[in-house]
């Protein structure tokens, strides 16, 4: 049967047309607000230190050039919409977009991790076959591609549901109503609502209804008697993460408009339909271009290369494993984050760290602190004080800054103190361990002192 | 008792309304007993107003504090005026007792940060130290200076008086000579910069009788630029920095290696840096357990309040962990010697242990203070997930 679904079921690429539109589109948006925000110069090129992914450090930015790599990608987001030289926007998009992303881990976040999935997965679906400036431009045209081309993308957004929704399986998230309690008390200045945000009772509803929600919303997008009143769900629910939680950017409008590839082959060529008729209106004062567009184009078969189905097994069976990747390790998860990050572990919790450095003369036995605002914008300060692998990573940092000043022997050490998720602050670091010996790799991290707690849950 | 407090709270706000900036006639709730207060904000989980705190703040603590300081600055820079036109033993006498009382005003005034303060460096011109000797000596010789700029900032306030009243000579009769030869000019750049300091200080005291004052306690949302949180963050800076830091911090030596008994406050007048730094623990404890300026006997809403109301249902409340700490510092700068450079110099250990008892409460106040209040410590923008 998985044979014959994978071999013979087809269906219309109108939906993947429009997902390409809208993701496109998005990220046109995203691109944008980024640059005016200033965030290429405040995260990319002010730091004089970057934050590294393990087997990344050989990233860069490139100064004032960043800015370049932007606009390349803001002019593939442009391709990807019209569907024009698609192939090499969406590659370009998928390579310059990543690797911004690898400059520097501080500013990690599980949806810009979503958008270079998508955009990978893009890169090997025929989505501008269809109603595209390069469907044009070959007068050809598809009518069927393998459903599980579409049904690849819907997997994508399930998981990401899915996973974000067991990971709030868990003691702090739905008996202790945390982290909510603490962000949604601080949201007192809310008009209308601000009040209510005080209330323990509805920190225990958001908490428990954000986990059904994210558990149950994939089933339901996909059956299709509940699909229209799941999509209305979709909507409100990210509507509501946006009032409560502004800073979480374009995330709550990439979710929503994504949801929409779950709707039927109907839906999808009604809307391609009307951006049709307005492209024929738009260009009504040239011929040239109307008759273009109205020209009639061969229908062609869809041939799938050999090759994107083994890719695409592939990378869900990484999907799959990859956030239980944390059971490899010792200790508490949302303690030591070993195995935290590319899991759809979104929103479970606050942290808040202290971490200073002390550099040991080992011979001399002098020591002394280190300012870290000398080294790291107040941003990376505020994310390396609770997040073990950039403390490390700093402090391999400070030893060389200090050896090259002529210094010797040095050892560092830290005082660090994290509380989590509104418990008590206790010390992080184990404060004897001096960590410029210690070496970055995948193993545990000794060196952080375990939770003096104990949380349940996935 | 519940509502009688509420009434109050709303008697209290329409006396501000209607009479802002008039500290002398304000009335403040007073708090008898501090467990019917905690009793309250567990029973109601939406009642803390944050906008009678701000305005206690404003009001009570450091409108009046400013005064207060100003008040006292004015005496000193009549006892300059009398010392320059009389330099003699009674007078250099007067004029240091007066110095320590204006030095000891201005430690309840240099957290508040905020404003017009930050703008014009107020706390960096008033109190920056060690001073800059050679600078001052400099400005005096030359007689062509301009004490806004920022190069000048280290030559005047407290430190630059500090060294004018006590170092510019070992004994104090060779300092009077040298202020009553007039050409060394030495009484003219007490007056000038004794003058500076008055000037700075109407400035940034106006600022808080007149519309800031208005728009600082309606500012009750968390964002980063609303008064609590700048507040805070003034507070929990000031306590980390021009507390911790530069108090204690640095002349033990935290942060260099070795101990540099030259950078304590006060340095020339030696035996003044332990009560400056009680001064200043008092004004910490005060403002966090929300103690009036002029009353030490009323208390209002204050973030020791803000605290247990967002802790309403723990047992162990974080502020009294901090109040622990709090007294746990004091109780290691009471063991200090007066002269701190004596104690760094016969024992350093003291010092350092002192240091670690205050430094324990900058992790409360920076990480579960602000975790609890889900207060941001600085104004990265980006976004999150």
């Amino acid at each position: 049967m998985l044979r014959s679904y994978l071999n013979n079921s087809k269906i219309h690429p109108a939906p993947l047309a429009v997902f390409r539109i809208l993701f496109g589109s998005m990220m046109l948006i995203a691109l944008i607000r980024f640059w005016v925000n200033g965030w290429i110069h405040t995260l990319y090129i002010e730091p004089e230190f970057h934050f590294k992914y393990y087997g990344f450090s050989w990233v860069t930015d490139f100064g004032n050039y960043t800015y370049l790599l932007y606009l390349i990608c803001i002019i593939a987001a442009l391709g990807i919409i019209l569907g024009y030289r698609y192939r090499l926007s969406i590659f370009l998009f998928f390579l310059l977009f990543t690797y911004t992303e690898l400059i520097d881990k501080t500013t990690y976040l599980n949806h810009y991790y979503f958008t270079s999935c998508i955009a990978f997965l893009l890169c090997f679906l025929p989505a501008a076959h269809y109603f595209s400036l390069d469907a044009l431009k070959k007068k050809k045209t598809i009518e069927a591609i393998p459903s599980w081309m579409i049904d690849g993308i819907k997997l994508f957004l399930c998981i990401v549901y899915f996973y974000a929704g067991i990971a709030k399986i868990n003691s702090d998230w739905l008996i202790e109503a945390q982290p909510l309690s603490i962000w949604l008390t601080s949201k007192y200045d809310i008009p209308l609502i601000g009040e209510l945000l005080e209330y323990k009772w509805i920190h225990y509803t958001a908490s428990w209804s954000g986990m059904l929600y994210d558990v149950f919303i994939p089933f339901f997008l996909l059956y299709p008697k509940t699909r229209k009143i799941a999509f209305l769900f979709v909507f409100l629910f990210h509507i509501m993460t946006k009032i409560f939680f502004p800073s979480i950017g374009m995330f709550p409008f990439i979710m929503i408009f994504g949801a929409t590839i779950f709707f039927d082959v109907k839906w999808h060529k009604n809307i391609l339909g009307h951006l049709h008729d307005l492209g024929v209106k738009l260009t009504q004062k040239f011929d040239f271009l109307k008759s273009k567009l109205t020209s009639k184009k061969t229908i062609v078969l869809f041939e799938p290369k050999k090759h994107v189905l083994p890719i695409f097994i592939t990378f869900f069976f990484i999907q799959l494993l990859l956030p239980f990747r944390y059971f490899a390790y010792p200790g508490e998860l949302f303690w030591n984050e070993q195995g935290y990050r590319f899991s759809w572990r979104v929103m479970l919790i606050e942290k808040k760290g202290y971490t200073t450095f002390k550099i040991k003369d080992s011979v001399s036995q002098r020591t002394f602190y280190v300012d870290n605002t000398d080294f790291l914008t107040p941003f990376q300060e505020r994310q390396m004080s609770f997040q073990p692998d950039f403390i490390l990573e700093y402090a391999h940092y400070l030893a060389d800054h200090f050896e090259n000043q002529g210094h010797q022997n040095i050892q560092v050490f830290t005082d660090s103190f994290v509380a989590l998720n509104g418990r008590p602050s206790q010390q992080f670091i184990d404060p004897n361990t001096d960590l410029s010996k210690e070496i970055e790799s995948f193993k545990h991290k000794k060196w952080v002192l375990p939770l003096e707690d104990e949380i349940y849950g996935l | 008792m519940k509502k009688l407090i509420y009434l109050k709270l709303v008697i209290l706000s329409l006396i501000f309304q209607g009479c802002s900036g008039d500290s002398d006639t304000i009335e403040i709730i007073e708090k008898t007993d501090q467990s019917n207060v905690s009793e309250n904000n567990s029973k109601s989980t939406n009642e803390f107003d944050r906008s009678s705190m701000l305005t206690f703040w404003a009001d009570s603590i450091i409108l009046p504090s400013m005064i207060g300081f100003e008040n006292e600055l004015n005496v000193f820079n009549e006892y300059v005026e009398n010392f320059t036109a009389n330099p003699n033993a009674n007078n250099l006498t007067l004029l240091r007792d007066q110095w320590l009382t204006t030095y000891k005003n201005w430690q309840y005034v240099e957290m508040f940060d905020l404003g017009i303060a930050e703008e014009i460096y107020f706390k960096n011109r008033m109190n920056i130290f060690p001073a800059n000797v050679q600078r001052i000596e400099s400005n005096i010789s030359n007689q062509e200076f301009n004490l806004d700029e920022s190069a000048n900032f280290a030559a005047q306030g407290f430190t630059a008086l500090d060294y004018l009243l006590f170092g510019v000579e070992q004994e104090d009769d060779v300092i009077l000579t040298k202020y009553s030869d007039t050409s060394s000019n030495y009484g003219d750049y007490l007056i000038q910069v004794t003058a500076k300091m008055q000037e700075l200080t109407v400035l940034v005291k106006a600022q808080w009788e007149g519309d800031y004052r208005d728009s600082f306690v309606q500012s009750t949302e968390n964002t980063a630029t609303s008064s609590i949180n700048m507040m805070l963050n003034d507070f929990v800076y000031y306590y980390e920095k021009g507390y911790r830091a530069n108090k204690f911090g640095i002349p033990a030596g935290v942060f260099s290696g070795g101990p540099l008994p030259n950078t304590i406050e006060a340095y020339h007048g030696e035996i003044y840096s332990k009560i400056l730094s009680l001064e200043a623990t008092n004004a910490i404890e005060n403002f966090f357990n929300g103690v009036a300026y002029n009353d030490p006997e009323t208390l209002g809403p204050s973030i020791k309040d803000y605290l247990d109301f967002v802790e309403s249902d723990t047992a162990e409340k974080l502020s009294e962990r901090i109040n622990e700490k709090l007294q746990g510092g004091r109780i290691k700068i009471n063991e200090l010697n007066t002269s701190f450079i004596k104690q760094i110099e016969e024992n350093n250990t003291l010092m350092l242990l002192t240091y670690d008892a205050i430094q324990s409460a900058v992790i409360l106040f920076k990480v579960d203070m602000l975790q609890k209040l889900n207060v941001s410590v600085d104004y990265a923008d980006a976004d999150g997930d």
